[in-house]
């Protein structure tokens, strides 16, 4: 298909202002005599509450209020997935860090005071902090329910049969551990009541409309009367998927009739918001002399903390990826979200799936190792193609781009394969170099649940185009792409269409942006919504010319007759006409691909309609002295099924190279020990190597234009590849992660350095 | 106690009453009401706060208000010349150096202050003098990219003046 705006190189609405530093983050927005929260958090991380006097606090001057659990007019409950989660604690805490009291004052200084002024007595309990430990009967008990949140099977084929018919089977453990999002913006609003009584919250948030549909269950109201406006967002990787000062802000607009503000330091963002679950794995694997799967068997254990927040769909994710993108006949899984004291872990830029790749493929390469295969041969052997059948029992239709991500990444593995075998200057004594290769699969949107997304294109006298969508830009351009669709659609340029995004009281429900599903899902109700309000305007250049609308052209913002573009009218005379004759024209889409809901006991079903693959490869500096690996090349292909902005695609590759090797090799967050970036290291510059981003484009039919998915599969395949690379280069496998410098530094006997 | 500060910020000389313990992002986020340097972190760890002191970066939320007593500071707001961008801001719009663009303020005056040392830095040498900004989002490849290509810009353009 010939395409005149998708596929192609636009520069992102909005990035001028962000060059200047004219756009307003949530913290950037003034607000006259708003008044100031803070909150008062658990010092414990298991404990009931037994006595809260506020009233020395509150007569400090310019403190205005202080309220606990019992002001909350409606339900104290929330969650995205399983609600449990309080605003203020109203018996318990699971964390150090869960919220008890919040304070509203004129400034910060009198709310700090407050802080210290508050007298609150917790009965402590004992805690417990390991998921293996909470599974235990004698545990300490968090939630009433116990402490398993879930859990998720996966059956198919007989997975001893498989493994009598291997003639290689491998048995590991893997563990990952947990991780911050780190993004540099830490969570800001501001919210006021609006004269007519509605609560207005404007908050940086990657999901407008659930934070609506929860606030106002907190605060015993309708939705109506909750308004939620997404402010420039500054990175979000799922860590702004959950509430974090909305509820705060709510309450306290609720109350108090004046506006209010919360931002939150960098030190509680750490510490309140959710973070990546640490998964522990057992994967045992067989295969065939030639390297063909034949059963994959394992048991995942993700702890969830304190709170269920995403945990439910990490464990499934997990579970459901387990086998990587690979055809086995025979798949037993058993995947379990465990409640602890530790801080609670939620949604972070793939699920799970960045976990469970580490294991699915550092299975593959010690398959590789141990048979005598190339990396690239072992995994060409068992990756999907179309007619393949999940361990789901999903049978894949179409866009299953797996082989040829591996194809395009097999030049690279040669080309720096032999850069190794041509260094020429003997390398420092303990230096070695290494390459390693990992593919990854990830299915777009909500695993087995309706997905659903919409859109509006509205068409006005004047011919002005307004795009409405409820999708939340969290930086990664998804204003952009969405505007390319419904552009390419009206035959229009991108600048000629307004947008009007993720405001609750403007915009209807286009779901999370979260599960890389808003370029696939939004994208196809912003698809569906442009051809409706295309065909409204053809029936009226159909008339104007008197032919059929079949054979009417909208192109280059004119429309005319196929074969006669000499009458062409522009695109604002049709609209004028159309709306003149019918009045305002709406375009409503909607779009839901099929799922599922997958058996309890067995995992069949289907999950998603369509999955994105990739392949990587990294060339890595391992210097077993000091410890430290350096990624110095990756190469990383990437089946989005169709580029709608192929810079914001490679865009997302960068990205998930840079957070790839963050997680792989020295990211780690200890509960009550990390509060800065200064024991929290992220990569800075000087961490990235050269990437090279491939684009494969398998078309996904039910997709806008074929597109799929990328944002967290750019992440997935990254830490396994240096893993792989790491083995190759010291003959070492790594299987906890980080590979950080003790790791590496113990890895190889001092002989041999 | 409040005490009268003077100083330059964009060009303009500024007369303020600030208190002792007033950081400098304080003083031109609150005070005057700049928000194009942000705060990631207060602790001087993100670099999202950058601003140029006598042409230098720094971190603002490190510095006291009062220390820029004489100084000339600034800011990315002071970084086009009206509505011509600087040639910083054209690289990052053209190759695409930025992601959500919290950072961005940051980085730009950051990598002002590297091409004020050094017209004409390696990527090596533009690596480290990014190495005290943080950004999630991009992966850096394009900061870096685009940092090189406006020192290219600026040498151009030197070279058509003289």
């Amino acid at each position: 298909m010939i395409t005149n705006v998708v596929g192609k190189r636009i520069q992102r609405i909005g990035i001028q202002q962000k060059v200047t530093g004219k756009t307003k983050f949530a913290a950037d927005l003034d607000i006259p005599g708003a008044l100031t929260l803070r909150v008062y958090r658990s010092p414990v991380a298991h404990g009931i509450v037994r006595k809260i006097d506020t009233k020395k606090a509150e007569a400090i001057e310019g403190v205005v209020r202080i309220f606990t659990a019992k002001d909350i007019p409606g339900k104290n409950l929330y969650g995205i997935i399983n609600r449990d989660q309080t605003v203020l604690a109203d018996s318990k805490v699971r964390f150090i860090g869960d919220p008890i009291a919040l304070i509203a004052a004129e400034n910060e200084k009198s709310a700090e005071q407050a802080l210290k002024a508050l007298e609150i007595e917790i009965e402590e309990l004992p805690a417990v902090f390991d998921p293996l430990e909470a599974l235990k009967p004698d545990a300490p008990r968090i939630h009433e329910k116990g402490n398993l949140l879930f859990t998720r099977k996966i059956k198919r084929g007989d997975v001893e049969k498989g493994f009598s018919a291997s003639d290689i089977i491998l048995e590991e453990t893997y563990e990952t551990n947990m991780l911050e999002h780190a993004y540099i913006e830490p969570e800001s609003g501001i919210a006021y009541r609006e004269k007519e009584g509605r609560i207005t919250i404007l908050v940086t948030t990657q999901n407008p409309h659930a934070d609506q549909a929860q606030l106002a269950a907190i605060l015993g109201i309708g939705p109506e009367n909750v308004r939620v406006i997404q402010t420039e967002t500054g990175g979000g990787f799922g860590g702004k998927l959950d509430m974090s000062v909305q509820p705060f802000l709510a309450l306290a607009a609720y109350y108090l009739d004046r506006p209010v503000r919360m931002t939150y330091s960098r030190e509680e963002s750490f510490q309140a918001t959710a973070k990546r679950h640490p998964l522990k794995i057992r994967m045992k694997t067989g295969a065939t002399r030639e390297g063909k799967l034949m059963a994959v068997n394992a048991e995942i254990i993700a702890d969830t903390g304190a709170y269920g927040s995403y945990g439910i769909a990490v464990a499934t994710r997990a579970a459901v990826h387990a086998t990587g993108p690979y055809e086995v006949p025979n798949v037993a899984i058993e995947s379990k979200a465990v409640y602890t004291n530790n801080n609670w872990s939620g949604a972070m830029r793939g699920f799970g799936v960045p976990q469970i790749a580490v294991a699915h493929e550092s299975q593959m390469d010690k398959l590789a190792d141990s048979l005598g295969l190339d990396p690239i041969s072992i995994r060409m052997a068992n990756a999907f193609k179309v007619g393949s059948v999940t361990p789901t029992g999903q049978t894949l239709r179409a866009s299953v781009g797996i082989r040829e991500t591996l194809k395009k990444i097999r030049p690279y593995y040669e080309k720096f394969s032999r850069e190794i075998q041509e260094t020429q200057h003997p390398l420092p004594q303990g230096v070695k170099l290494g390459v390693g290769v990992a593919s990854m699969w990830y299915g777009i949107g909500n695993t087995g649940h309706p997905n659903p997304s919409s859109a509006q294109v509205e068409i006005d006298e004047t011919g002005k185009i307004t795009l409405l969508t409820g999708a939340a830009d969290i930086g990664q351009g998804s204003d952009t792409v969405l505007l390319q669709i419904a552009a390419e659609v009206l035959g229009v340029g991108t600048e000629e269409i307004l947008l009007v995004r993720a405001d609750t009281g403007l915009t209807t429900d286009a779901g999370a942006t979260s599960a890389s599903r808003q370029t696939y899902i939004s994208g196809r109700a912003v698809y569906e919504a442009a051809t409706k309000a295309k065909e409204a305007l053809l029936k009226k250049a159909a008339e104007i010319f008197n032919a059929p609308s079949s054979l009417i052209v909208c192109d280059g913002g004119y429309f005319y007759p196929q074969y006669r573009e000499y009458q062409k009218i522009p695109f604002g005379e049709v609209a004028k006409r159309a709306v003149q004759a019918d009045g305002v024209i709406r375009g409503e889409g909607t779009f839901n691909p099929e799922t599922s809901s997958l058996d309890p006991e067995t995992g069949q079903g289907i999950p998603y309609t369509t999955y994105a693959f990739a392949t990587q490869v990294s060339l890595v500096r391992v210097d077993s002295v000091t410890g430290q690996v350096s990624v110095i090349r990756a190469a990383s292909a990437h089946d989005v099924g169709k580029a709608v902005n192929p810079s914001n695609v490679e865009g997302q590759i960068f990205s998930g190279v840079a957070m790839g090797i963050g997680m792989g090799l020295f990211e780690q967050f200890f509960p009550n020990k990390t509060k800065s970036f200064d024991t929290y290291l992220i990569p800075t510059a000087l961490d990235v190597p050269e990437v090279t981003p491939i684009i494969v484009e398998d078309p996904e039919p039910t997709g806008p234009f074929g597109a799929k998915g990328v944002g967290e599969p750019a992440l997935i395949p990254t830490a396994p590849a240096i893993l792989n690379a790491i083995h190759q280069a010291t003959g070492r496998w790594v299987n906890r992660l980080p590979a950080d410098l003790e790791t590496i530094r113990g890895l190889v006997p001092p002989e041999e350095k | 106690m409040k005490k009268i500060l003077s100083f330059t910020l964009n060009g303009q000389p500024y007369e303020v009453a600030v208190k002792p313990k007033t950081t400098l992002i304080e003083l031109i986020r609150d005070e005057i009401g700049l928000t194009g340097p942000k705060i990631g972190c207060n602790a001087g760890a993100c670099g999202a706060c950058t601003v140029l002191i006598d042409g230098k970066a720094v971190d603002s939320c490190s510095v006291l208000a009062l220390q820029v007593e004489g100084h000339s500071v600034e800011t990315v707001e002071g970084l086009a010349d009206g509505d011509k961008l600087h040639p910083l801001q054209e690289a990052f719009l053209d190759d695409g150096g930025y992601q959500c663009g919290f950072c961005t303020p940051g980085m730009l005056m950051a990598a002002k202050s590297l091409l004020n040392e050094n017209p004409d830095p390696s990527i090596h040498e533009i690596r480290h003098g990014l190495s005290g900004n943080l950004c999630r989002c991009t992966g850096y490849v394009r900061i870096i990219d685009s940092i090189h290509d406006a020192a290219q810009r600026m040498k151009k353009e030197g070279g058509e003046k003289s």
